[in-house]
């Protein structure tokens, strides 16, 4: 801005030139009656609408973002809720555990970390239950049958804990499950049907454990060899089959699951698994067939998924 | 006098010139005392307001009739958040509040009439007897209309405020909606544009 240009925009001062032609502007007084009519127009006029719209101070924006936040978080109240109660279980949607997803991570030993879940925890028997249910660990190499013995005297002990707290865990379950007939007013079943129940899921677990004694059993030959021939163990030579039963039995679930379902979604749920674990399970339900083990998951016990298997087999 | 009268008469006693939120509760409870009393001491400067900026009598009256007309209808709000004794009754001025109203208004019906009919706005005929005196006061006053009435419509508002109004910059700022720098900003171009205007007819005589 030049000096000139900013003279120009000066005050203009009383008495100048441009003052006085500035003050040439005269003007008219208010014309009479002009307060009448003012207030006569005011007076006729009617009452003025309420407005329309609330104010922008409202804040409408934080409306809109509680909301969001109440529902988001409403939602993972009512998923974690669905999770813990098992009622996705009972949908059948899978819900793996943390020790579960951290196995499959990791690779790491499944069976030990469920010998430490909760559940087995709450149901284990009071009277050998610390030393039983201790996961055995295994350091260094195996190479006499003095210490083979005595890792599967470890294992056993863990074994029968596991199986006893299982027991329990059916009985509680069945029990709570009468309680809760019972409450809702509904038909008991008598005292003979459920104890052909409870003999039922009784032999189902017996059944389950025999076929996981035979596959021990087994297992327990050809290491006996092994070490009896020099060979050392390590406890990779023992964990690598027990995550090899791990996944069998999970391969054994989902088989019982797509057991229940129609043809058509069977097909879909098969199409959807990559190819190998479809083979997998489909070679696996073959030989299911094959063998004709009856495939009968017991409706109240514990269908803990590394159940048949001890700790360090 | 009238009992609405008296009403007016006490509450200027009582409240004092500063205190409009007691002329504003008076409006709110729909007292036609208390807007005659509003007009008595705002119509005039309102009137001189809205007549430099359109330069028509008749259109300043309206334009000073429908302000006083919306300061009624919106009496209950204003009084509902300056009540009286409060302290934001202290900062209500009605005054300003009319001014700021009465600006926008001749602003918004500049901009209609040019819309409608574009160019300039024509002088009145001057129908007054041709003598001398009247003849030399009519030139005056046309000179004068025409430099203001040149000028764009908020450097016109800014002019009527602070040289015919005499008002502060801060409150001729506050009536046009305006912040002080920005107010001071578009003044220092309406002064510079009205003297290049004045300088210009010099010239040309």
């Amino acid at each position: 801005m030049s000096v000139n240009e900013a003279k120009q925009g000066d005050p203009i001062t009383p008495g100048s030139p441009l003052a006085r032609a500035l003050d040439g502007y005269a003007v008219p007084g208010l014309s009479a009656g002009f307060a009448d009519r003012v207030l006569a127009a005011a007076e006729g006029a009617a009452a003025p609408l309420p407005p329309l719209r609330r104010r922008a101070s409202n804040g409408r924006g934080w409306r809109l973002g509680r909301g969001i936040a109440i529902g988001v978080v409403s939602f993972g109240a009512l998923a974690s809720a669905a999770a813990a109660t098992g009622l996705l279980q009972q949908f059948d949607i899978p819900v793996p555990s943390a020790e579960k997803v951290w196995a499959r991570l990791t690779g790491s030993q499944p069976a030990a970390a469920a010998a430490t879940a909760p559940v087995m925890a709450a149901a284990k028997p009071k009277s050998d239950a610390p030393a039983a249910l201790a996961p055995v660990q295994i350091t260094g190499p195996i190479d006499t049958p003095e210490e083979l013995a005595e890792a599967f005297r470890r294992i056993d002990e863990v074994r029968e804990g596991r199986f006893a707290a299982r027991r329990a865990l059916a009985d509680q379950r069945i029990d709570s499950a009468l309680e809760r007939r019972r409450a809702a007013g509904l038909p008991l079943p008598t005292a003979e049907q459920e104890a052909a129940f409870r003999d039922k899921v009784e032999a189902a677990q017996a059944r389950r454990q025999q076929l996981a004694d035979e596959r021990i059993a087994a297992r327990r030959d050809e290491m006996q060899r092994k070490v009896e021939s020099g060979e050392a163990l390590t406890s990779e030579d023992i964990l690598r089959p027990l995550r090899d039963d791990a996944r069998a039995l999970e391969r054994g679930e989902r088989i019982e699951r797509l057991r229940r379902m129609s043809p058509a979604q069977r097909r879909e749920a098969l199409r959807r698994l990559p190819p190998e674990e479809r083979r997998a399970l489909i070679e696996q339900y073959r030989a299911g067939r094959a063998a004709e083990v009856p495939a009968v998951v017991p409706p109240a016990p514990a269908s803990d998924p590394a159940g048949d298997q001890s700790p360090a087999e | 006098m009238t009992a609405s009268g008296d009403r007016s008469a006490q509450a200027q006693r009582v409240a004092g010139p500063g205190d409009d939120a007691a002329w504003a509760a008076r409006l709110a409870a729909r007292d036609p005392a208390a807007l005659r009393e509003m007009i008595t001491q705002h119509g005039g400067a309102l009137h001189r307001v809205a007549y430099r900026m359109t330069g028509d009598a008749h259109e300043a009256e309206d334009i000073v009739q429908e302000a006083c007309l919306r300061l009624w209808d919106q009496a209950p709000t204003i009084s509902a958040r300056h009540p009286v004794g409060s302290q934001a009754a202290g900062t209500l001025r009605l005054g300003g509040w009319l001014q700021r109203v009465v600006v926008n208004l001749a602003i918004d019906r500049l901009r209609r009439t040019r819309r409608l009919s574009p160019g300039e706005v024509p002088d009145d005929a001057d129908e007054a007897p041709l003598a001398d005196a009247l003849i030399e006061a009519g030139e005056r006053d046309a000179q004068a209309r025409a430099l203001v009435l040149a000028l764009p419509d908020r450097q016109r508002a800014a002019i009527v405020l602070t040289y015919y109004e005499e008002l502060p910059n801060a409150e001729a700022a506050a009536a046009m909606d305006m912040n002080i720098k920005a107010f001071e900003s578009l003044l220092h171009r309406a002064r510079t544009a009205l003297r290049q205007a004045f300088a210009g007819e010099g010239d040309a005589r």
